[in-house]
């Protein structure tokens, strides 16, 4: 017999929470922006958030599988360099599509890199993504010195102008993704990933390709970021080295609101894809609310941090609370027919 | 070690500069005295590391870019205010290493996490300070200690760095504090079970790297008369490179100080051979990013999942 | 299904030491081998090689008899070999069905079959059936699950693919009467199918029970191999153990000492509870030697843990007449408590650190500032003398030490201190008999000084030899008091199975004996 519980139920959607955060933030967004649901309003902000809703999406598949990638942010600038360089505002539908398509490529070949130094070469995530966030910033920079660039006309307005059904293109990404990810729960390689990110021992010995499994997801993210940056190319219509660096934090800071924690094993795509919608609104809501331009920074990054440490206040709480009110243990309870103090025993 | 022989090398290359020694002995003691201050900022880099738990920070770049520029504003050219600025820049770089004490601990944030993040608030913090222009000067007496020989024509900087360097030897060789840093950082469980106060050791780690970091920051100003947005940035990557070719493991419980003094005469060795060359900035971040990446993957491997 | 396996010559190392020196087994259809040996005899190693766990080093495995080479556990599996494991291969966050059927899912279209999983974990949940204490569902995750649902569920995952060579390494650990009853049913079925078994055990009466043919390993040699028929349990522990040591030279001379009752009490513990424990108390006194006995898990960590320190508690504790509540190690120590933890290595050292800096881990204090390193050395070097510490030098990483020399550094670490009250969990695990013997030695002389000593053991040999009193917890209370006359082996077997005098046997969650008593309590 299935009882509805409310814990289980809720540890497997562990998106659940995000989403009351979400509508919350909805709120507080319209009482500061009262045309924040009108069409225009509605596309124009799915348009600036798609970026970083990409590049949570795939640093969720890193973190669930028990990685990080931190060099998402410069994976994402040397796409956009590449763009703005290489297509210039008169290429030809042809050379754009190959140029899309080749980008695509770059991506997967940084996280491929990344995958083999952590998967194979067993570093720490940590600080190899952060090398190699270096090293990759170095080659945006060394493509793009100084901002600039150009893209076709054709791109941005295909970016701004696409409405599928109505809704914001963004909408329609989102869906995919979310599709895309629901299959793929429902494969074995969905299953590694929880495996791989709840306890990459136990995985190895049931014979879970660990490793193969490791490296897929920083290809993954590489792809995710190069998407990204396709996206804030076509957003921004110009190119700058930098543009990727602000946006690494607020992936992994998506992720977390969604639910999916950093020692993997546990969450999922959804949250972390809602996370960065939230993300989107808080930084519109700062804006909209009249705090002055040289707090807002301030301001942004101390949500952040408080939205990384919440799972840890709550945790704290949970603890304290939890060792104030512990009643007496289960043992006296089921040593019902046991004395505490000792006696002796008859001799065999 | 690796470490030692990179020393020796970036010893020998400023020789290479041609038959004149006195040239040689200039060019080398000039990338001595620009190593000092990633040396300083590297230090705590060095502590947080070498305790383990993933132990890393982040913030040190913002902290010194804040640090550097509350000493500009309170010295204000004034000698009598430079000690007040020098407490202030260490007091505040160690109030912000208590919060990601705090943060690491209590509230089981990793290290990355925190400490990315801290860097953000406290950009966000300068960008309010500075939202007039930064008004300051430095003190000439830090000019003069700092930027100009000393004693024997040796900078001051240099012997400061000697000294520091003397004391942190002191600190993780010599002291309770360096026993157990060690300790927890090379197991957390077992140093628990030897009386070591695990949290207490942890906190006070990050407050005193924050403090360290205040210090650089103080030195900076110091040596470079100017403050602008960002200046601490460049310090950031190459402090944990420093460490990491000083020969310091990166997950903790092994290393020293002197490692990471001549990873930070490597760095800036390094750096300045590329400006030498005109390198553009891209080449010298590929590059940073590069040797990282090659130092821990020679030093950094951890188990495999088959033995 | 016909199968046959042998290993021969097997070695392995593992930096400097070695695991296996020269490991032998031949296992076949319709047979199961019973792998016997002491803690560090090589056993799971073995057993992880066959697995493909672990690579080998030199020697050759033999499967149908040609030469195999295991790369990766999955390579193992496709040859069908198949192992329940001691440290369970379970992830907690995933369900039972999603553990059992990990990597190796049914598939339709591409996809997992969730009806078809269904099915077949039901089926493979039936074959325990009546042997759990709850209703058992499939969607159930593993973190929920107690000890030893756990090791159903690893049972259940490694036969669920049919396997031909099934090897059990330790897989009774956490089962109880029924569950292990259930098992060996199983056995028999397998054996009929034509599977072969390898039943890694230290449990006589399990061995003899289900095995048809054994084979022992000493320090890594295989030094006795045949049919359990021609053998005796007396015959198999002399195998296992060097001939030098047996149980004669544990007996402590108690003569030389008068009654500890005399003596100062030094701890008095009354009504202690934590999750496990359910109320223990107890009094020891200067020089006594306090045994703790009963089967693993029962509360006996907890107990060492929580007068350590190391663990909230319930209940009162009078250390030197003064009451006390440790919240931190470092506060009992400094009132002169000492542990000698469970886990040397995960809890006793600091691996890569040195000798000297293990051995004053908690005392450094007391060395001023400056530290003053020549009086450390002395102090280290003073306290190994004393302990008989083998090793190349005070600044060599503790990780070059064998068992019982590492266990030396960790026990010197608290001698140093001279505590007054020194707990003891399960001291000489994977120590070597010759160690074991200057332990004991060790231990006589603390008491005779006047060091009070809680001590738990899971060797029922030791506590018999070496302890005044011994306690015994079972289901987290003291089930007996054994001293004196009351001290036999019968007893304390009795009591670890929560014997008591209203009659029988156990409630559920014992396990059946580990050797078989000559008489059983009634």
């Amino acid at each position: 017999m299935n009882k509805f519980r409310w814990s289980t139920f809720s540890a497997r959607r562990p998106y659940l929470f995000t989403l009351l955060l979400l509508v919350v933030c909805m709120a507080v967004n319209f009482v500061f922006q009262p045309g924040l649901f009108e069409r225009n309003t509605l596309n124009s902000n799915m348009r600036v958030f798609l970026p970083s809703i990409l590049l949570a999406a795939g640093q969720a598949v890193v973190v669930l599988a028990g990685g990080i990638d931190i060099s998402v942010g410069a994976i994402l600038s040397i796409v956009n360099t590449i763009l703005v360089t290489k297509l210039g505002a008169r290429a030809s539908t042809g050379r754009t599509a190959e140029l899309l398509a080749f980008v695509l490529v770059i991506g997967m070949l940084a996280g491929a890199i990344n995958g083999f130094f952590i998967a194979y070469l067993r570093l720490q995530p940590i600080i190899t993504t952060y090398a190699t966030s270096f090293l990759f910033g170095g080659i945006a920079l060394a493509i793009l010195p100084y901002p600039g660039g150009a893209i076709p006309a054709a791109l941005a307005t295909f970016y701004r102008g696409t409405t599928p059904l109505g809704l914001p293109l963004a909408f329609l990404v989102i869906f995919l993704m979310l599709a895309a990810w629901a299959l793929t729960q429902r494969t074995r390689y969905g299953r590694y990933l929880y495996a791989v990110g709840g306890q990459p021992d136990a995985a190895y010995a049931t014979a879970v390709p660990v490793n193969g499994v490791q490296f897929s997801t920083y290809v993954v993210s590489g792809f995710m970021a190069a998407l990204a940056g396709i996206a804030i190319t076509m957003l921004t219509s110009s190119g700058s080295a930098g543009i990727g660096d602000a946006l690494t934090l607020t992936s992994i800071s998506a992720v977390v609101i969604g639910g999916t924690a950093l020692r993997g094993g546990v969450g999922g795509v959804a949250g972390p894809i809602l996370g960065a919608v939230i993300l989107g609104f808080v930084r519109n809501i700062i804006s909209f609310a009249n705090v002055s331009l040289w707090w807002q920074t301030f301001v942004n990054a101390a949500i952040i941090v408080v939205a990384l440490a919440a799972p840890g206040i709550i945790d704290l709480f949970r603890r304290v609370v939890y060792e104030n009110i512990k009643d007496i243990p289960a043992a006296r309870r089921r040593s019902a027919g046991g004395h505490s103090v000792p006696g002796q025993r008859p001799a065999a | 070690m690796l470490a030692v022989i990179l020393f020796l090398a970036s010893g020998l290359l400023p020789n290479g500069y041609g038959s004149d020694t006195s040239v040689a002995l200039a060019q080398a003691t000039n990338i001595i005295r620009l190593s000092v201050f990633l040396g300083i900022i590297a230090a705590g880099q060095t502590l947080v590391i070498i305790s383990g738990n993933e132990g890393i920070d982040l913030s040190v770049g913002a902290v010194v870019t804040l640090t550097a520029i509350l000493s500009y504003v309170i010295a204000n050219g004034n000698d009598s205010r430079v000690l007040p600025a020098l407490a202030v820049a260490v007091l505040v770089g160690a109030a912000i290493g208590l919060l990601n004490g705090a943060g690491v601990i209590f509230l089981r944030i990793s290290p990355l996490v925190m400490t990315l993040g801290m860097s953000g608030v406290i950009t966000g913090l300068i960008l309010v300070a500075q939202h007039g222009n930064v008004v300051g000067a430095v003190a000439p007496i830090m000019t003069r200690i700092i930027a100009r020989p000393l004693v024997f024509g040796i900078p001051g900087a240099i012997i400061i760095w000697l000294i520091f360097g003397i004391l942190m030897w002191l600190l993780l060789e010599r002291t309770q504090f360096g026993k157990n840093l060690f300790a927890i950082g090379v197991n957390r469980v077992t140093a628990r079970l030897s009386g070591i106060d695990v949290t207490r050791m942890s906190v006070a780690t990050y407050a005193l790297a924050g403090a360290l970091a205040g210090l650089g920051g103080f030195l900076v100003v110091g040596n470079t008369g100017v403050v602008f947005i960002n200046m601490g940035n460049s310090f950031l990557f190459p402090s944990i490179a420093a460490v990491a070719v000083g020969g310091t493991l990166l997950s903790g419980g092994k290393g020293s100080y002197w490692g990471s003094m001549a990873g930070a005469l490597v760095l800036t060795l390094l750096t300045s051979l590329l400006t030498t060359m005109q390198m553009p900035d891209s080449v010298r971040r590929m590059i940073l990013g590069g040797t990282l990446l090659v130092l821990i993957s020679i030093y950094g491997r951890q188990r495999g999942f088959r033995q | 299904m016909t199968v046959s396996l042998s290993a021969r010559n097997i070695v392995k190392h593992y930096g400097g030491v070695v695991a296996l020196a020269d490991a032998n087994l031949d296992v076949q259809s319709g047979e199961t081998v019973a792998l016997i040996g002491a803690n560090g005899s090589g056993k799971s190693t073995l057993s992880k090689i066959i697995n493909g766990v672990v690579a080998l080093d030199g020697g050759q495995l033999l499967l149908d008899g040609d030469p195999i080479h295991l790369s990766s556990p999955q390579a193992a599996k496709k040859l069908g070999i198949s192992t329940v494991f001691q440290e369970l291969s379970l992830i907690p966050q995933m369900t039972i069905e999603e553990n059992i059927w990990l990597a190796r899912e049914p598939l339709r279209a591409g996809l997992v079959d969730a009806r078809t999983l269904r099915k077949r974990t039901a089926a493979l949940l039936a074959l325990f059936e009546g042997t759990f204490r709850s209703s058992l569902q499939a969607d159930t995750p593993i973190s929920a699950l107690p000890p030893d649902e756990k090791q159903i569920i690893e049972i259940l995952k490694a036969i669920s693919f049919d396997p031909r060579l099934i090897i059990l390494d330790e897989a009774t650990a956490s089962l109880d009467n029924r569950q292990v009853e259930r098992l060996f049913q199983l056995v028999t079925q397998w054996k009929r199918a034509g599977k072969a078994i390898i039943f890694v055990s230290h449990r006589m009466e399990e061995i003899f029970r289900v095995a048809d043919n054994y084979s022992v390993l000493r320090n890594g040699v295989t030094v006795g191999a045949g049919p359990i028929k021609g053998v005796s349990e007396r015959g198999l522990v002399e195998l296992m153990v060097e001939k030098a040591a047996t149980t004669g030279t544990m007996k402590r001379d108690r003569q030389m000492f008068s009654a500890p009752t005399d003596h100062k009490l030094r701890l008095e513990v009354k009504d202690l509870q934590t999750d496990v424990l359910g109320g223990v108390s107890l009094q020891l006194h200067d020089g006594e030697l306090l045994g703790i006995g009963g089967l693993k898990g029962q509360g006996q960590r907890d107990l060492l843990l929580a007068l350590f320190g190391d663990m909230p508690y319930w209940g009162e504790v009078t250390l030197s007449g003064e009451p006390v509540r440790f919240k931190h190690p470092n506060q009992a120590i400094k009132k002169g408590v000492a542990l000698v933890p469970g886990e040397r290595a995960k809890e006793g050292l600091l691996f890569i650190r040195s000798i000297l800096e293990n051995m004053l881990a908690p005392s450094w204090k007391n060395y001023g500032f400056p530290l003053r390193m020549g009086r450390a050395r002395a102090d280290a070097l003073k306290v190994g003398a004393s302990l008989g510490l083998k090793m190349a030098g005070l600044d060599e990483p503790v990780s070059s030490l064998s068992g019982g020399n590492a266990q030396k550094v960790v026990i010197g670490k608290w001698l140093l201190r001279d505590p007054r009250l020194l707990l003891l969990d399960d001291p000489t695990k994977g120590v070597d008999v010759g160690t074991k013997a200057e332990f004991y030695k060790l231990l006589a002389q603390l008491c005779a000084q006047g060091t009070a000593i809680l001590f738990y053991s899971s060797d029922d040999e030791e506590l018999l030899g070496l302890c005044d009193r011994v306690l015994v917890l079972h289901d987290g209370i003291i089930r007996a008091e054994l001293s004196g006359t009351t001290l036999t082996k019968a007893n304390l077997v009795a009591a670890s199975l929560g014997a008591s005098d209203e009659g029988a046997a156990a409630a559920p969650g014992t396990r059946p004996a580990e050797s078989v008593p000559s008489q059983r309590v009634q």
